[in-house]
């Protein structure tokens, strides 16, 4: 990866060995599914994948390439059925706070209200109550819904309750953010609104981002790197290194040549993957 | 309160009244002794209640009831929601529960009486076998569709197994355990009463198949009344209750199967 500095204090340091620990490093995984009718489906096969840390990369691929399965290793939920994947250089066992995920499905707390959910994570870390309530209530309003603190997860429309779920995971600052179709639900002047916040976030602490998506301007635009992968079994077709200034902003981007050929370039890939499965 | 709500709350009240006209005119129709109209049953009503000694009485029912299932909750909701997300509790609970299930409750009464006695150990472990199994099944059911990732979510945000269960399983699955709870309680009601039918010796169904030994048919009745009216009274307010406990999962636009 070339394009960004990363955070200066991290990268400068001089190190005795001669490789940096990658933030998150996947390594030859596989991840097959015993699936009903005792045949067995290998989901994921042989991906090998280094994020540095501060890295923003995304995932694009065919529906069932094993996009979720992979962030889902990734955090410590799935065990890989093979090879491993390590998370500051330590082979990961399970979940914890340094991976915030947020899920395709929201999995939104329904007994919680918006701020209840938003909450969860900071007074699970023992942050006191006021504390947690004001830093919640600033993530709320970020995301858009100020004035809806005290409503239920089934009061809320689908792309509501999907900036929750982002809020909520945001909250208690995990190194590395796990998100799956995070803006699927998302108008488009919400979801390009949310973009912004994303990045704003994510240039300000340098969290890494694995980012799950199926819209390739969305994934040119916010990401260091795009992964494109290919489906049954789920490999990885190319990694696209975007070298494109930062901070990024959406309408230079948008008549920006090398910007237009990204995303051409992207397109005609994951078009080549689904041609390849037609005609194999 | 607008027309219609007016009419939910008095069709329930309208439902007994019907009832009892029913009861009223057919007694009337039959004239035998064994079936006293409904009016003479009410008006037996007060001489039970006013009793001292059948107050006890009944008392004493609804305390091994109380203690019968308030122990069967402690006892089935945990093992309830372990089934749900834990396998090897599940595939050893499962076929003894297989049996248990089937078995009428009260048909263990005398073999209960005979290693335990017939005093308040024997009926309320009747009580407690009753209420536990549909606790347990609707806990098991209830923490088997807990969304996988909402348990995820909480293990990343760096809760243990056992706060997962008690702080992410048990609230998400509440709706279900309280459910079975509202059916649990009702059996704890009916337990109560047939143990009272074997081990006779005291309590609410004691004087009811005394006063039937003794063929005070308006006693038996106003006994029944009573009882009902206890169930009643319980189902309304347990139904207050789960109402207000898991009021975020109800759906917007219901009508409510209780008379509250
Ligand atoms: N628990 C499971 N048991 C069996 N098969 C599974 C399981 N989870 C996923 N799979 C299979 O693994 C493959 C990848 O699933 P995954 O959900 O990771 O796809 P995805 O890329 O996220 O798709 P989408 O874009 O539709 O979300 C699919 O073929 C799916 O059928
Ligand atoms: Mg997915």
């Amino acid at each position: 990866m070339s394009v960004v500095p990363l955070r200066p204090g991290v990268q400068a340091e001089p190190s005795a060995h001669a490789k940096p620990v990658a933030m998150i490093e996947i390594d030859r995984v596989s991840q097959m599914f015993e699936t009903s009718g005792r045949r067995s489906h290998l989901a994921l096969s042989d991906i090998s994948l280094s994020i540095e840390d501060g890295a923003f990369v995304s995932i694009l691929g065919p529906s069932g390439c094993g996009k979720s399965t992979l962030l889902y290793i990734v955090g410590g939920f799935v065990m890989p059925t093979a090879g491993v994947a390590k998370v500051k250089g330590r082979a990961i066992t399970g979940p914890g706070p340094d991976r915030g995920p947020v899920f395709q499905e929201f999995a939104l707390f329904p007994w919680k209200n918006v701020l209840g959910n938003v909450m969860y994570g900071l007074r699970q870390q023992g942050v006191k109550r006021a504390e947690a309530e004001a830093q919640s209530r600033r993530l709320i309003e970020m995301v858009g819904l100020k004035g809806y603190e005290s409503f239920y997860p089934k009061e809320l429309s689908g792309g509501m309750k999907q900036r929750v779920a982002i809020a909520r995971t945001l909250a208690y600052h995990p190194e590395v953010l796990l998100m799956d179709e995070p803006f699927g639900a998302l108008d488009a002047h919400t979801r390009t609104r949310l973009q912004n916040d994303l990045l704003n976030i994510w240039e300000r602490d340098r969290k890494t981002v694995l980012f799950v998506t199926h819209s390739v301007d969305e994934a040119v635009f916010l990401s260091d790197k795009v992964v494109v992968m290919t489906r049954s079994p789920g490999r990885i077709k190319e990694i696209v290194d975007i070298d494109l200034p930062r901070p990024r902003r959406r309408a230079d981007l948008l008549l920006d040549p090398h910007y237009q050929k990204y995303v051409v370039d992207i397109e005609k890939l994951i078009d080549d993957v689904l041609e390849d499965e037609l005609h194999p | 309160m607008n027309a219609s709500q007016f009419g939910r709350r008095i069709s329930p009240l309208l439902a007994c009244i019907g009832l009892l006209c029913v009861w009223q005119a057919g007694a009337l129709a039959l004239k035998t002794d064994s079936f006293p109209t409904a009016l003479e049953a009410i008006r037996a009503i007060p001489s039970i209640l006013g009793d001292h000694e059948s107050l006890l009485n009944i008392l004493d029912s609804l305390r091994r009831m109380a203690i019968g299932f308030g122990l069967a909750a402690l006892v089935s909701i945990p093992l309830g929601l372990m089934m749900g997300r834990i396998r090897a509790v599940a595939s050893l609970c499962n076929p003894l529960l297989m049996i248990v299930y089937p078995v009428p409750k009260a048909a263990l009464m005398p073999v209960i009486m005979l290693w335990l006695g017939v005093g308040d150990v024997s009926k309320t472990l009747v009580i407690f076998l009753g209420v536990s199994i549909p606790i347990i099944y609707h806990s098991f059911q209830g923490a088997k569709a807990v969304e996988e990732k909402m348990v995820w979510s909480g293990a990343a945000m760096g809760l243990s197994g056992f706060q997962r269960m008690f702080r992410i399983v048990l609230p998400a699955a509440l709706p279900e355990i309280l459910a079975g709870c509202r059916t649990g309680l009702v059996l704890a009601l009916i337990t109560m009463v047939t143990s009272e039918m074997i081990a006779r010796q005291n309590g609410a169904g004691n004087i009811l198949f005394n006063a039937l030994d003794m063929a005070q048919y308006d006693t038996v009745f106003a006994m029944i009344i009573v009882i009902g009216a206890l169930g009643i009274i319980f189902d309304a307010a347990f139904e207050k209750l789960r109402r207000a406990l898991v009021r975020w999962s109800e759906p917007r636009f219901d009508m409510p199967l209780s008379f509250s």
